[in-house]
């Protein structure tokens, strides 16, 4: 019986009897598709974060790893290395502030970071992590460039040489810190997407750092075997990780880092800087694996905000996590 | 109001809000009260934590079904079938309160013999139906005995001719069967709502009844609140806590609209309005409308004081108090007549204030397109409503209908004050006066509807005087003698002590503001001696024009204390006694020596209200009965007034002094409710052969047109609610972006069964509406 | 733009950047719930908005106190229209909503906006049910849920439905509930902040300080509930993180918040958290009593929130009214992601180094 039949049944059952026994019709479109929770809104806030973050955790993850090598340069009398990762360092300590600042909704007031230092929030930590960053790597970067061209002669080059020591140990410390509290920023938060993989982020976002460091050392020219070292195991580790994450998958609360856009992202951007590096590498195609990698640590953090936006406003993955 | 007026005496809910926290059961029909009233529904919520059941009738499922225990959806329309089903489930089953029913209802008054109901006669009408003028003579519809007042009764009910038996005999029909074909109620539900009204009724239990415009705005309205009150004095329910009808109101000072009125046919007090033609004179009028017993004997005291009040010192015994000034009655000027007549250009200009005509009133678009063939048209709103803009922006405009150009009205818009901007007096559903104070001052040009009403009549009062023209009389007789502060606005507690009353002068001027009671210091604008002292009630008003009143049944509020009792804000009980003042005389409970039995003592402690004690009646409410009247008084030679009424008779506004399950007199479609299907109802009747209302006024043109019953173009039935998030026509929320976002759009929602697809055109005959609708839409029935 | 509230410009652009964060940093570490200076001083003066004058609360609290506060009809029996000191005296207090007095008349929502100056935030049908709000946000502080289900609620007969059995096809029931700011017993937002813009008051509650906040957005991922929220531009005062205050300004002049004020069948009930913890359990075993079966308190104790402030009575499971079955304030992650975090770090020490000197 087709709809109009149905109706005209009803209406003449109205009309004899007065009153319409049994179900009517189903419409188009109808029943109305029931969504999970409270019509489908989200249960979590999806992050307000723009592209500002996403390219600060890359551009901090990139500083803060270089400063660990231009320690290591030190170190080890790779002076000139040293000095282009410090210089790396500096601008990424430059950078990250003001895009930090550009995100805040209110920028005027970026200063009351540093108002109060709660060791439970990562935010405020970090917030202290990247101040602390720029207070060693800036004068860090000026007394070594001072220091290893020995203008002022005798005692205060010395003296110059001993705080720059100090100074990039500091933002040795600081620098790995701040490669991957970023890991630790998302992870620590309500959104299932991201405090699912809080393990993961952390070595992740520190590995990525470290990658995308050595392939703009090594763009720069620095082709040399401690890099090209580092360059493969961050490969490995991010090839690593990726078969980590398809393994430890969570259903439908970490669903958005498999699907999608973020999904699509996030598997790009490990496939760039995973295998495909590792790849690159083993057929000596050392600046492609460089490119590779940095492209794909650049990807791999928005893929990561975006799995945390879709994430957020899917109220499914926010019950199953709780589940 | 003639449904609560003839059943009961006063046109007013007969309980208060608070109130229905004691009841047992509340029947919410023609209503959405969690929606249109949700401050008073707090007391139907206090209830039913309290245990009591919550029944919503009604054709939709609306947030008061949601809230209610039982839902009953309804065809539209059709209430009078259910409610009169029920009367009959309660007569048959001899359920009713019997000693309730005996002695303070006419059930056991005895008809005259050649009254006949449309049960016994053929033509199924009433006895009196005059084909030729559609309407009834209600000759044959009185009692037997001495008029309305002394009539013989039969205290056994069981006298063939007596009210009882007729009642009994006129709801036969009405069986739950009858229920399911016409109001699509199955028999299984209908006994679940008679067993719980039954039970929750009796000597310990109440139950209440609440109503809207769901019922009022039917062409059969006055006969829906009639059943209902014709169940609930038979289980007993009136004037005793927990029970009543509430009728509740459209919005604020709805009820102060009719006690005060805006309408055509009343004046304050519900005096009725002189006719033309057989109430020429003073005495013809007062002959008409004094009964010999009840409180309305004294119609004469109450309206030569109204006209004292309107005419101060120029109303004297010789010009009969200045009757003539008073324009009276020659035709129906009720809304559709006088919207034809502006359609028809036979009216020159209208002031359209505090109302929107062309979003709230039926038929709008006959309404914007009359306001175009007005000369002039006044509009004052708080906002720039629709009303005021018909001639730019309106739906005829866009069709073409209407051109700018060719629209000839001389359009004026005043700003008005919002209602915290002004002082001034709301009176409630439950007849409560609640004083409300100024907040703040109104911006810019904005000022009360009060100071444009004054400013206007000086104006017009100087003009009339000037002209010395005879037609202008009454203007110039007008006794406009308001203070007013530096801005022009008149004092509006002088208009509420002019309303409350006073004893007019009788000596020379002395210096009144010293003597106690008298208030403003009784002088007028000029500095004359004006009025003496208040005065402290209705029952001190004269009828030799030493009083004046500006509404009887007010009268109390500001009395000789000089405390204006509307804006007293300390409730000493649960009733709230202290907070405002409730009409007549602070009773919040009206009727209410009906709430102890004949004898005078409580029907039960659970329910008691006021009870006789010592000689005097006493108890929580203000008893509304005369004070040291026995329980067992007998009137012994037809006395005359409220003397003439017994002590166990407590509706003492009828003359009779009993709550009416039959109306002798004041209702022109017939004594008793009958069924009948709304005017454009889509089916038949199925209990007489008449399918509408046989005395409803057809007003019936090409612009206005109506489908008759039965329609088949005309299938469905579309009805109009309130939501909370809005107020009325939208004036004061839809401009108003906290409440807007709340519900931005208009919507219906459609059954189910019915959904189509996403744009909705609904034609009726008169035009057609297009909404959009999305998403999901609460369910409602279809029947 | 005018203001009622006078705002005190926040210290951290006039004091001296480090000594004042070393402070704060001691007191960060020291006590977790700061003796709060208010920052919004209430001032009966003429900077007072039109709609405000009427409400000079002072005046009427004299008023009410002269003439012995009661409320019309019930007398002192409703908490929500007594005035109290529980500011002044540190007690902690609470919101207690239920679903089955509610008539989801959305006049919490309207004083809320009105009484706290929350702009509109769109004229949108969204349709779901009655509801056109969507879900608490930055503008949105109290949120009336419409709930349309496919089952009975309580013994409730709508049409044929629960008369019997045999009828009881298609059954129907629709829910209002009053969503608001939960005020954690472990608030997420208040442990992310990183100006100390959130504190806690003296009453227990979460609060925001406008002036403070810098519009980080942690706050609105670390909310179990998914309150709070960064409010986008061109609203008045975009860029900060706003929720409900618990009507903090209100409570400190011993006045009941703006909703629970105007709540006409108190469904929204305000007083002290022991008495509403206690009433609460009281009225699920009343309900539980008279057919409502289904009825529960959601109120989650036992996860790492330990509790909420404003809890709520529920019929069925939580999950249909958008709250989380079971929330976890996510500082519980720390100690995973930190020691992640460092080992990757002290591991990125040793790769590095161990790089240089194996092929340096």
């Amino acid at each position: 019986m087709t709809t109009e039949q149905r109706l005209e049944q009803l209406r003449e059952q109205a009309w004899d009897k007065g009153i319409v026994a049994g179900r009517g019709v189903d419409v188009t479109g109808g029943p109305i598709p029931r969504r999970s929770g409270y019509y489908g809104q989200p249960v979590v806030k999806p992050p307000v974060w723009t592209w500002e973050i996403p390219i600060y955790f890359f551009i901090g993850g990139l500083a803060g790893m270089s400063a660990v090598i231009a320690f290591a340069g030190l170190v080890f009398h790779e002076i000139d290395l040293a000095r282009t990762a410090m210089w790396l360092a500096t601008i990424g300590a430059g950078l990250s502030p003001v895009l930090l600042t550009i995100d805040l909704g209110r920028p005027r007031l970026f200063l009351n970071m540093l108002r109060v230092f709660k060791y439970k929030s990562p935010m405020s930590v970090g917030a202290w992590i990247v101040f602390a960053f720029g207070a060693c790597v800036i004068p860090g970067l000026i007394a070594l460039e001072l220091g290893t061209r020995y203008s002022f002669g005798g005692g205060t080059d010395q003296f110059l040489k001993i705080f720059a020591h100090l100074l990039v140990i500091g933002s040795a410390f600081w620098g790995v810190l701040l490669a991957t509290y970023t890991g630790v920023l998302l992870g620590v938060t309500a959104i299932p997407a991201w405090f699912l993989h809080r393990v993961l982020l952390p070595i992740h976002f520190g590995s990525a750092g470290l990658g995308s460091a050595t392939a703009l050392l090594e763009l720069l020219g620095h082709r040399v075997a401690p890099l090209s070292a580092l360059g493969f195991l961050a490969a490995a580790i991010e090839t690593a990780l990726w078969i980590w994450l398809e393994i430890d998958k969570h259903g439908a609360a970490d669903r958005a880092l498999h699907r999608g856009l973020p999904g699509w992202l996030i598997r790009g951007s490990e496939f760039l800087s995973g295998p495909l590096a590792l790849i690159l590498r083993l057929t000596n195609l050392v600046p492609l694996a460089a490119i590779a990698f940095l492209l794909g640590a650049f990807i791999s953090r928005f893929g990561w905000i975006e799995a945390g936006k879709v994430c957020g406003r899917d109220p499914e993955a926010v019950f199953a996590s709780q589940g | 109001m003639p449904g609560l007026g003839t059943s009961f005496g006063r046109g007013g809910a007969t309980t208060a809000q608070q109130d229905l926290a004691n009841a047992d059961c509340i029947l919410i029909e023609g209503s959405s009260m969690a929606e249109a009233h949700p401050v008073g529904f707090r007391w139907v919520m206090k209830a039913k934590e309290r245990g009591a059941t919550i029944i919503h009738v009604d054709p939709r499922f609306s947030r008061t079904s949601a809230l209610a225990d039982i839902w009953i959806p309804i065809r539209a329309g059709s209430d009078i079938a259910f409610l009169g089903a029920l009367v009959r489930h309660i007569i048959e089953n001899e359920l009713f309160f019997r000693e309730y029913v005996v002695h303070y209802t006419n059930a056991s008054c005895i008809l005259r013999d050649d009254y006949g109901d449309p049960e016994d006669r053929a033509d199924g009408y009433f006895s009196g139906w005059n084909e030729d003028a559609r309407n009834y003579s209600m000759q044959s519809w009185q009692y037997k005995g001495e008029g309305l007042s002394f009539p013989e009764r039969d205290l056994t009910l069981q006298d063939s001719q007596c009210v009882f038996q007729k009642l009994k005999r006129h709801f036969a029909r009405y069986t739950p069967e009858m229920v399911e074909k016409v109001c699509g109620i199955s028999p299984a539900l209908f006994y679940k709502v008679a067993d719980t009204l039954v039970k929750a009724s009796g000597p310990d239990k109440t139950a209440a009844i609440c109503y809207a415009v769901g019922w009022t705005q039917h062409s059969k309205g006055v006969q829906i609140i009639r059943t209902a009150s014709i169940l609930q004095l038979l289980l007993g329910n009136i004037g005793r806590p927990g029970g009543g009808i509430l009728a509740l109101r459209g919005h604020a000072s709805i009820q102060g609209s009719t006690d005060i009125p805006t309408l055509y046919d009343i004046l304050p007090g519900y005096l009725p309005m002189p006719r033309g033609g057989e109430e020429e004179t003073l005495q013809q009028y007062l002959d008409a409308h004094t009964p010999k017993t009840g409180l309305w004997s004294n119609t004469p005291s109450y309206f030569i004081s109204l006209l004292k009040a309107y005419y101060g010192k120029h109303a004297t015994a010789e010009n009969n108090f200045g009757y003539n000034w008073l324009p009276k009655l020659t035709a129906d000027h009720s809304f559709f007549e006088y919207l034809y007549d502006m359609a028809d250009g036979k009216m020159e200009g209208m002031f359209l204030i505090g109302q929107n005509s062309a979003v709230g009133a039926p038929n709008s678009r006959l309404q914007r397109k009359s306001m175009a063939k007005l000369k002039w048209f006044v509009i004052r709103d708080m906002v720039e409503t629709e009303p005021a803009r018909f001639w730019r922006d309106s739906a005829e405009i866009e069709r073409g209908e209407l051109k700018t150009e060719e629209i000839e009205t001389e359009v004026f818009f005043f700003p008005a004050a919002g209602h915290a901007e002004k002082e001034g007096a709301f009176t409630n559903t439950q007849r409560l006066l609640q004083w409300r104070e100024k907040a703040v001052d109104p911006p810019g040009d904005c000022r009360s509807d009060a100071w444009f009403i004054h400013q206007l009549a000086l104006r017009l009062i100087g003009k009339a005087r000037a002209a010395r023209d005879p037609i202008d009389e009454p203007l110039r007789a007008l006794d406009w003698w308001y203070p007013e502060d530096r801005f022009g606005e008149p004092k509006m507690e002088a208009v509420l002590a002019e309303i409350n009353g006073w004893k007019t002068p009788v000596a020379a001027a002395t210096d009144r503001g010293s003597i106690e009671g008298v208030l403003f210091g009784g002088v007028d604008r000029e500095g004359n001696h004006h009025h003496e002292a208040q005065i402290d009630g209705y029952e001190e008003l004269k009828n030799d024009g030493s009083t004046a009143c500006g509404c009887w049944i007010y009268s109390g509020v500001f009395s000789r204390d000089g405390v204006n009792k509307a804006n007293s804000r300390k409730s000493r009980d649960y009733l709230g006694h202290g907070w405002g003042f409730s009409w007549p005389s602070d009773r919040r409970i009206i009727y209410n020596r009906a709430s102890a039995r004949p004898g005078g003592e409580p029907w039960s402690e659970r329910k008691k209200l006021v009870w006789w004690d010592s000689g005097n009646w006493t108890g929580i409410d203000v008893p509304d009965f005369k004070k040291d009247k026995p329980p067992d008084y007998e009137p012994q030679n037809q006395e005359r007034g409220l003397d003439g009424q017994r002590g166990d008779a407590p509706f003492i506004l009828h003359e009779d002094g009993l709550g009416w399950l039959y109306v002798p007199k004041g209702l022109q479609d017939g004594p008793m409710p009958t069924h009948y299907e709304p005017l454009e109802s889509p089916v038949h009747n199925a209990l007489y052969s008449r399918d509408t209302n046989p005395v409803v006024n057809w007003f019936t043109r090409a612009e206005n047109r109506f489908a008759p019953p039965g329609d088949p173009r005309f299938p469905f039935v579309l009805t109009t609610y309130r939501l909370t998030e809005h107020h009325t026509g939208g004036g004061m929320s839809r401009f108003l972006s906290h409440l807007s976002e709340l519900q931005p759009e208009m919507f219906v929602e459609v059954s189910p069964e019915l959904d189509e697809p996403e744009w909705q055109n609904h034609p009726s005959s008169r035009g057609s509406v297009s909404f959009w609708r999305s998403g999901p839409v609460t369910r409602q029935c279809c029947q | 733009m005018s203001r009622s509230w006078k705002v005190r410009r926040s210290p951290a652009t006039s004091f001296p950047v480090v000594c004042r964060a070393v402070l704060l940093f001691l007191i960060g570490l020291s006590n977790r719930r700061p003796n709060l200076v208010c920052r919004r001083i209430y001032t009966p003066n003429s900077h007072l908005p039109a709609h405000r004058m009427a409400e000079d609360f002072r005046a009427v609290t004299a008023r009410r106190a002269k003439c012995g506060e009661t409320m019309i009809g019930e007398g002192t029996q409703s908490t929500n229209q007594r005035r109290h000191n529980y500011v002044q005296e540190n007690v902690e207090v609470g919101f207690f909503t239920g679903p089955t007095v509610c008539i989801g008349c959305k006049a919490c929502e309207v004083a809320c906006k009105e009484w706290n100056e929350v702009p509109d935030d769109g004229f949108t049908w969204i349709g779901n049910s009655y509801d056109n709000t969507g879900r608490l946000g930055a503008s949105t502080w109290r949120h009336v849920l419409f709930l349309e289900q496919d089952c009975q609620k309580g013994n409730q007969i709508t049409g044929l439905m629960g008369l019997s059995d045999a009828q009881s096809e298609d059954p129907f029931r629709w829910i209002f509930l009053s969503d608001v700011c939960k005020h954690c017993e472990e608030a997420g937002c208040l442990e992310a902040c990183p100006t100390g813009s959130i504190v806690r008051t003296e009453v227990g509650s979460v609060f925001v300080q406008n002036d403070v906040c810098n519009g980080c957005g942690y706050c609105v991922v670390s909310c179990p509930f998914g309150v709070i929220d960064r409010r986008p531009q061109p609203l008045p005062d975009a860029g900060g993180a706003f929720k409900c205050t618990f009507c903090y300004d209100r409570q400190k002049s011993g006045l009941v918040p703006a909703c629970a004020k105007v709540c006409p069948t108190e469904s929204i009930v305000f007083g002290r958290l022991d008495d509403l913890r206690a009433r609460a359990s009281q009225r699920v075993e009343q309900l539980k009593q008279s057919g409502y079966e289904d009825a529960q308190l959601y109120d989650p104790q036992e996860t790492s929130v330990r509790g909420i402030h404003a809890f709520f009575l529920i019929l069925g499971e939580p999950e249909a009214y958008g709250l989380p079955p079971k929330p976890q304030v996510p500082t519980i992650y720390l100690k995973s992601a930190w020691t992640s975090a460092l080992l990757t770090s002290i591991a990125a020490l040793i790769a590095v180094l161990g790089a240089f000197l194996f092929f340096g």
